[in-house]
């Protein structure tokens, strides 16, 4: 039989708050003196190995999540193709027929808000159940907490690939041709992901902490949609409101897509910046209190 | 290879005695706290079988989630060093919806295993826990004596040092409590350490020889395994 075994042998010391005994280590050392402990790596390796571990385990928790949610076989990739495409024929009925203001190639405009709120959206819904799907897990062994939420916005970052068949689809349907603008679209991208993930820290806390709140947490981040320029583009709006939407982080998102895929021309620099310092700020908020709180997460689920 | 210094775990309720974190209790003032286990100590160099005694409720499962780093302590200080493996709960820390071949994959990932290893330790975690066909088969139509197996053949692959049962191995046909046995004295003669809990008690004196009883959260009483279950077992029938 194959044996395959971690290359470094664990090794965890942890303590509460109120009682320090240090004499715990030396203890220990007197205890482990004749036991069989490897060298240490060089700091390099050791980062180039710490960062290895990093991608296996999100790989696998993503790829556990993905079967978990969204099953097996072709059904999963149709839904995700098709998700996008049911709601821009929806809100397409919405701003052409019933609010009378389609503006120039309406469906690409649509999409191009869908797709980047259709990641933001899947992925806080998808953390804030994240820690509670996982309790088997968490009440079983140790393993990286601090990764679940990223591997909600990678789990959902499948939909959204899948979603992009929507755009080219759009642009063809209106004839609109892509443009050397599209090389703006790997930042958007990254800020779009950048944004998913802090909201997924967030989201996922929030989730742990007002359980009973889910659905209107939920409601709230669909509301963003409708108050920022998803339906119409923040040109479209009055001037007043403008200056309102561009402080919804989604506002931005959504003008950088249409900028590329719709108008053929760089992002403004606020479109991606005044998001990327949104997301920073949530982050910087609320992974330290993740880091903290996932201590607890076996004692809540 | 494990210390427990005066260590304890405090669980949090607010006012509806919906559990808590530590954080969220700062915040809702009108809450109540219980000691899981509080002030337990103990050493174990490796070499031996230690066994967790006591009634329901009295913090066996608290103490092995605690040694698993499930738990923090909350007060005192914890340390183990080693490769540890544990099945603490019930359901083997797999996900019902996957396959077995799925939860084999990411729990060996999570264990410690790269994916490449994890992937390449798969047919003979199919082959240990002889699922046969249900390996390839959701985990939600195992039986849970099925489920310990999988866990079992999981937690055998990291190679472990350091080994955690909770009453989940109850749930082992005798063929394969057979076999946990086995395992169980090959890793304390290689100096690891096994430490189970449960009310199989036959069961746990031929994995360990030592026992520690524990009442209300703390040690009552820490030495060799017949002598303190005997003790266990009087108090136990003189409440009755």
């Amino acid at each position: 039989m194959n044996r395959v075994r971690p290359p470094v042998a664990a090794s965890t010391s942890f303590s509460g708050d109120e009682v320090n005994l240090r004499c715990v280590e030396s203890k220990l050392e007197a205890l482990t003196k004749s036991a069989d402990v490897p060298r240490r790596p060089s700091r390099g390796r050791a980062a180039m190995r710490s960062l290895r571990r990093t991608a296996d385990l999100l790989r696998a928790l993503t790829e556990a999540d993905l079967r978990f949610r969204y099953g097996r076989g072709p059904g999963r990739l149709l839904r995700w193709i098709l998700e996008p495409f049911a709601l821009v024929g929806v809100y397409l009925l919405l701003v052409t027929f019933v609010l009378d203001r389609p503006g120039p190639a309406p469906g690409l405009s649509l999409a191009a808000a869908i797709i980047p709120f259709q990641l933001v959206m899947a992925t806080v819904a998808n953390a804030m159940e994240a820690i509670d799907i996982r309790k088997p897990i968490l009440l079983n062994m140790r393993f990286e907490r601090r990764l679940i939420p990223l591997s909600s916005t990678f789990t959902e970052s499948t939909a959204f690939a899948a979603s992009f068949l929507l755009i080219v689809v759009m642009m063809v349907a209106y004839g609109v041709g892509p443009t050397t603008a599209l090389v703006w679209l790997p930042l958007i991208l990254f800020v779009n992901l950048y944004l998913a993930a802090a909201g997924a820290y967030a989201a996922s806390l929030l989730g742990l902490w007002l359980h009973e709140l889910k659905p209107f947490l939920l409601s709230f981040v669909r509301m963003l949609f409708f108050l920022g320029p998803g339906l119409v583009p923040l040109a479209a709006t009055g001037s007043g409101a403008q200056e309102i939407l561009r402080f919804n982080p989604l506002s931005g998102m959504f003008e950088a897509y249409r900028s590329v895929f719709l108008h053929g021309e760089a992002p403004a620099a606020w479109e991606l910046l005044y998001p990327f310092a949104i997301a920073t700020a949530i982050l910087l908020v609320f992974v330290p209190i993740y880091r903290s709180e996932q201590r607890e997460f076996a004692k809540v689920v | 290879m494990i210390s427990v210094r005066q260590a304890g775990v405090r669980f949090y309720f607010d006012r509806h005695l919906k559990v808590m974190t530590r954080n969220g209790a700062r915040l809702r003032p009108h809450g109540s706290t219980k000691w899981g286990v509080r002030n337990i100590s103990f050493e174990s160099a490796g070499g031996e079988g230690i066994a967790f005694i006591g009634r329901s409720g009295s913090g066996k499962t608290t103490m092995l989630r605690l040694l698993a780093q499930v738990y923090w302590p909350d007060e005192g200080e914890v340390a183990v060093r080693g490769r540890v493996a544990s099945l603490l709960s019930i359901d083997a820390g797999l996900l019902s919806l996957l396959s077995g071949r799925e939860n084999a994959m990411l729990l060996g990932v999570l264990g410690g295993l790269s994916r490449r290893a994890s992937r390449r330790a798969l047919e003979s975690i199919k082959e240990r826990s002889r699922l046969d066909d249900a390996f390839d088969q959701p985990v939600s139509t195992y039986s849970q004596g099925m489920r310990a197996r999988l866990g079992f053949a999981v937690a055998e692959e990291v190679e472990p040092q350091i080994l955690l049962l909770d009453e989940v191995h109850e749930a082992l046909d005798h063929e394969y409590r057979d076999f946990v046995q086995e395992r169980a004295q090959q890793i304390i003669e290689k100096g690891g350490i096994v430490v189970a809990a449960g009310h199989d008690h036959p069961m746990l004196a031929r994995l360990c020889k030592r026992a520690l009883w524990l009442q209300d959260g703390v040690v009552r009483e820490d030495g060799p395994f017949d002598q303190v279950q005997r003790r266990y077992l009087d108090a136990a029938h003189a409440h009755a």
